[in-house]
């Protein structure tokens, strides 16, 4: 490539394009391993299906994951958890949201397999009842409507 | 970046050099082969737990005054598999259940619903239920849960 001389110019000599598409490049790379980032650090669950499913919203919330795999794996975010001590998390977790004046709001994701019986996911529900929890979801795949 | 000169003021034909133009496709190629995931988008099916500021110690659902009624479904595990009970009338069928809902909603809405699971029902099941009951339209949708346990 042949770089033009100064002579008679008052620009610089050098190709500005290149450069914007290296720095286009980091941006996009950028945003997408950030976007990428986030969905991955989820533990891999088979989700039930749901038609009227809502799309999550990007609230300022502290979220907390409850995920069961099956009716003895609860892990609450990616560390397992012993059923009889859930509760006692659940409860911290609500205090640290309530004391505090500026903490933001708590909200508590179940993702569920879907073979996992009711009775595994009960406790939990009932658990952040105790808790006075009130923002509860369940994570599910959309379904076409 | 050369460009054939002229000296008189005609105009000077457009010369498209290639390179960028690839590397922009190439980029575009790379961003949408590292954005596709083929696992469907999660989405949230929220809950109607007990209000925001309300106690938390209700964990039996009481019927209000102003209601008369309310829907108590109860989803059973039989044979292997899902059976319904709407205010005490079996039903095989989840779209049966759903017919009555939809005629329940017709004549009285806001009723709550009461979903009374078995503990052997999967989620699956589960779900297939509130997801009807929301599709229906009904907004109040509670889990029964046993005090004591």
């Amino acid at each position: 490539m042949r770089s033009p001389t100064n002579l008679g110019r008052g620009s610089i000599g050098f190709n500005m394009t290149p450069m914007i598409d290296v720095v286009f490049l980091l941006i996009i790379f950028f945003l997408v391993s950030s976007h990428l980032a986030r969905q991955e650090t989820q533990v891999a669950v088979d989700l039930p299906d749901a038609v009227s499913s809502d799309r999550p919203e990007e609230e300022d919330v502290r979220r907390l994951f409850v995920n069961v795999l099956s009716e003895n794996r609860i892990l609450v975010g990616s560390q397992p958890i012993e059923s009889a001590r859930l509760e006692t998390l659940l409860n911290y977790e609500s205090q640290r949201s309530l004391g505090a004046g500026s903490a933001r709001p708590l909200e508590v994701r179940i993702r569920t397999d879907r073979t996992v019986p009711y009775r595994a996911v009960e406790p939990i529900l009932l658990a952040c009842a105790r808790s006075g929890i009130w923002n509860v979801k369940f994570a599910v795949v959309g379904s076409p409507k | 970046m050369r460009a054939p000169s002229r000296h008189d003021n005609e105009r000077q034909p457009l010369e498209v050099k290639m390179t960028p133009m690839i590397d922009v496709i190439f980029l575009l190629l790379i961003f949408f082969v590292t954005t596709s995931s083929f696992q469907p988008p999660e989405e949230v099916l929220p809950t109607n737990m007990s209000l925001p500021g309300s106690t938390s110690e209700t964990v039996e659902i009481d019927p209000l005054e102003e209601d008369l009624d309310e829907i108590v479904v109860k989803v059973l595990w039989r044979q292997g598999g899902p059976r319904w009970e709407v205010n005490q009338r079996e039903y095989q069928n989840l779209d049966q259940v759903g017919g009555v809902l939809t005629a329940v909603v017709g004549f009285q809405d806001d009723l709550p619903v009461i979903l009374d699971v078995e503990g052997v029902v999967p989620m699956e099941s589960v779900i297939d239920v509130y997801d009807l009951c929301r599709q229906i339209g009904l907004q109040r949708i509670q889990f029964a849960a046993a005090a004591g346990t």
